[in-house]
C-alpha cells in the first residue's frame, strides 16, 4: 500500500520544521543572555555610557580645558549645576566645565579598560593556548614565568615605572598591558588542556596540520566563550586599577582626566559642600562598573556550561 | 611535604632577586639623578656627594653592593630626600602603622565575610541570602578610593563622630575609617566565595549522609562542611593580602595615617628612588612570603593536593 501523499508531505514538513528549530551554540547562548534581565538592562546602560563618552562632547557648551576665571572663588553659588549657565554638571574647582570633563574622563576610563582587556585577550589567550597545547617542559617554563610575574606587587612596580619614565598615558597602558594577561593565560591554558584531547584536534594533528595552525584554527575558537566572559569581567577591574593610579595623581595627567582623577578632585572639595564635583564622576564610575559586572555575569551564565 | 616546600622556595627566592635587580636597573636607567636641582651644584661638590652615596662606581659594582646589602643586612641604603634618615628608618616609622590597620582590616574582612557567606548559604533563597548577595555586589563597585571619601563625608562631615584623619598612636577612633575603607571590598569577595563554595558543599553526598545519621545542623556545618568550604577562601587570602597592602597607599594618602603608603607616594612625587625601591622590595618580599604560606597551608589542609 502506498503511503498517503498528504502524510508524506506533513512528515516532510515536520522534518523541515525540526531543521529550522535546530539552534547553534551561540544562538542558545544569546537566548539565555536575553532572558537575563539584569544583564540586558546593564548592556543598555553600557551603551548609553558609551554614547555619553563618544557624543557627550557635542552637547557640552565649553571646552574641557577652558578655565572660567570669573568663577574662581565663587564656585559655591556660581558653579552649581544648572541649565541656565550650560554647566550641566557644574564646574570644577578651577572653573572648568564638569560636564565636558566627565565626558572626557568617562571616555579615557572606558578606553583604558577596553585596551587592557584587549591586550589580555590577545596575549593571554595565545600564551595560554600555546602553553597548554605543547604541554610538558614548555608548559612548565611558560606557566612558571606567569607564576613569577603574578607574585610581584604590580601596583608598586607600575608606580616605580611611572616615576622613572615619566607619568604618561602610554606608560599607563604599558603597565596595564603587562599585568592584565596573566589571569587570562591561566584560564586559557586550563581550557586548552581539556580541548586538546578532543577528537577534532587529534584528526588535525594526524592529518599533519602545523601546530601553529591547530592552535589558531582549532583551539582558540573553542576558547572564545570563556575568554569573552573573562574579558568582560576584566574591563571593570582595569577601570578600577587605572582610577586607583589616577586617584593618587600618578596616572592620567592634566589637562586630560579620568574618572579616578575626577573622583580625587571631587573628594578634596566636598568638605566645602561642592558635592556635585564628586557626585557626577562617582555616578558614572559606579554605574559603569556595575553594568560591566552584570553583563559579565550574564555572559558567564550564557556561555560557561559549567555554571548552568 | 618537604620537597613541596623546597620547590616553592626555589621559585620564591629567584622571584625576589629578580624584583630587586629589576627595580635597581629601572632606577639606574632613570633620566636625571637625585641631586639634579634647578641650581646645578659645582662639579666638585656633586662628585663628593656621589662618592658618598657610591654613585661614582661602575654599574655592576653598584648593583652587587645593593643586592648584597639588601639580602644580607636588610639595608636599603640612605634616602635621597630625607637627608637625616635611611630608607630603613622610613620603613621602621611607617610599617608598624600599615601593619596595624592592615591586620585589623584582614581580621574584619575574613570574620564578617565568612560569617555572611555561611549565613547566606544556610539560609539559601531567604531575605538573609538576598541581603548578603546585595551587600557583596554593592561593595564590589566601591573600591577603597571610593569608600574613603564616602566614609569621610558621612562620619566626619555630616555626623562628626570620627576624626577625619591622622593616626595618634593608633587609637580606635582613628582606626575605624581606614579599616572599613580597606576591608569592605575584600569582605564582599570573601562573602561571595564562601557562599558559593558552602552551597556546593551542602549539596554534597557526605553532608546528606551526616544529616541522615541525625546529626544536628549546627554540628554538620561546623564539623563536616566548614573545612572543605573554606578551601577556596583560603586561596583568595593571598590576593586579598596583596590588595590590602596596595590599598594602604590610598588609605595613607586619604586619612594621613602615616604608613608606608604615604612615604611611597611622597617619594614618587619627589623622585626619591631609594625609598620607592625599598618599599617596593619590602612589599614584594611580603607578598611572596604570604603566598608561600597560603600555598603550604593549602597543601597541608587539602589532602587532594599532590605535592
Amino acid at each position: 500500500m502506498l503511503p498517503n501523499p498528504a502524510t508524506v508531505e506533513s512528515v516532510a514538513e515536520a522534518m523541515n520544521m525540526a531543521e529550522i528549530k535546530g539552534r547553534s551554540l551561540w544562538a542558545d547562548a544569546r537566548q539565555r543572555f536575553l532572558h537575563n534581565k539584569a544583564a540586558v538592562v546593564s548592556l543598555i546602560i553600557l551603551a548609553l555610557v558609551g554614547a555619553f563618552a563618544l557624543f557627550g562632547g557635542l552637547l557640552a557648551q565649553y571646552e574641557n580645558d577652558f578655565v572660567d576665571f570669573t568663577l574662581i572663588g565663587s564656585n559655591a553659588y556660581k558653579g552649581v549645576p544648572s541649565l541656565e549657565t550650560s554647566h550641566y554638571f557644574g564646574t570644577d574647582n578651577s572653573g572648568r566645565d564638569l560636564f565636558a570633563r566627565t565626558v572626557q574622563g568617562t571616555g579615557i576610563s572606558l578606553m583604558v579598560g577596553i585596551v587592557g582587556a584587549l591586550v589580555a585577550v590577545v596575549v593571554g589567550t595565545l600564551y595560554g593556548a600555546t602553553a597548554g597545547y605543547f604541554g610538558g617542559r614548555v608548559d612548565g617554563v611558560m606557566m612558571r614565568i606567569v607564576d613569577v610575574l603574578m607574585s610581584i606587587p604590580f601596583m608598586f612596580v607600575l608606580i616605580l615605572m611611572l616615576v622613572i619614565f615619566g607619568r604618561s598615558i602610554f606608560m599607563l597602558f604599558l603597565g596595564i598591558g603587562l599585568i592584565s594577561w596573566l589571569d587570562m593565560a591561566r584560564i586559557a591554558r586550563g581550557q586548552t588542556l581539556t580541548i586538546k584531547n578532543k577528537e577534532f584536534v587529534e584528526v588535525a594533528h594526524a592529518t599533519g596540520v602545523h601546530p601553529v595552525k591547530i592552535i589558531l584554527r582549532h583551539i582558540v575558537p573553542n576558547l572564545l566563550g570563556i575568554v569573552i566572559v573573562y574579558a568582560t569581567l576584566l574591563v571593570p577591574n582595569m577601570i578600577i586599577f587605572e582610577s586607583f593610579i589616577s586617584f593618587l595623581g600618578l596616572g592620567v595627567q592634566e589637562p586630560a582626566t579620568s574618572l579616578g582623577a575626577l573622583i580625587n578632585e571631587g573628594s578634596s572639595t566636598m568638605q566645602y559642600g561642592y558635592y556635585w564635583q564628586i557626585a557626577f564622576p562617582l555616578f558614572f564610575f559606579v554605574v559603569t562598573i556595575f553594568a560591566f559586572f552584570f553583563v559579565g555575569d550574564g555572559l558567564r551564565d550564557a556561555l560557561d556550561p559549567k555554571d548552568r | 611535604m618537604f620537597s613541596f616546600v623546597a620547590r616553592r622556595l626555589a621559585v620564591a627566592i629567584p622571584t625576589l632577586l629578580i624584583l630587586i635587580v629589576v627595580s635597581f636597573v629601572l632606577m639606574y636607567a632613570a633620566p636625571g639623578g637625585p641631586f639634579n636641582s634647578e641650581r646645578p651644584l659645582p662639579p666638585a661638590v656633586l662628585a663628593n656627594i656621589e662618592a658618598k652615596y657610591g654613585l661614582d662606581q661602575p654599574f655592576w659594582k653598584q648593583i652587587v653592593n645593593y643586592v648584597a646589602s639588601v639580602v644580607t643586612q636588610f639595608d636599603f641604603g640612605p634616602s635621597f630626600q630625607y637627608k637625616d634618615r635611611s630608607v630603613n628608618d622610613v620603613i621602621a616609622q611607617g610599617f608598624p602603622v600599615t601593619l596595624t590597620y592592615g591586620f585589623w582590616s584582614f581580621v574584619v574582612a575574613v570574620t564578617i565575610g565568612v560569617s555572611l557567606g555561611v549565613a547566606a548559604a544556610i539560609k539559601h533563597n531567604t531575605w538573609l541570602d538576598y541581603l548578603a548577595v546585595g551587600i557583596s555586589i554593592g561593595a564590589q563597585v566601591l573600591p577603597n578610593f571610593v569608600m574613603a571619601p564616602i566614609l569621610l563625608l558621612i562620619f566626619t562631615l555630616w555626623l562628626g563622630w570620627l576624626p577625619g584623619g591622622g593616626w595618634n598612636g593608633g587609637q580606635w577612633p582613628y582606626l575605624i575609617m581606614p579599616v572599613i575603607a580597606l576591608s569592605t571590598s575584600y569582605m564582599a569577595s570573601i562573602a561571595r566565595i564562601t557562599r558559593s563554595s558552602m552551597l556546593e558543599v551542602l549539596n554534597a553526598n557526605f553532608i546528606r549522609t551526616a544529616r541522615a545519621k541525625g546529626l544536628p545542623m549546627r554540628r554538620v556545618i561546623w564539623k563536616h562542611a566548614m573545612k572543605p568550604a573554606m578551601l577556596p577562601v583560603l586561596s583568595y587570602l593571598g590576593p586579598a593580602f596583596v590588595g590590602m597592602i596596595t590599598g594602604s597607599v590610598i588609605i595613607d594618602v586619604f586619612f594621613s595615617t602615616g604608613g608606608i603608603g604615604q612615604f611611597f607616594v611622597n617619594s614618587a612625587f619627589n623622585r626619591d628612588y631609594s625609598v620607592i625601591m625599598g618599599i617596593t622590595i619590602l612589599v614584594g618580599a611580603l607578598t611572596i612570603f604570604f603566598n608561600l604560606v597560603v600555598d603550604i597551608l593549602y597543601a597541608w589542609i587539602d589532602p587532594k593536593i599532590r605535592y
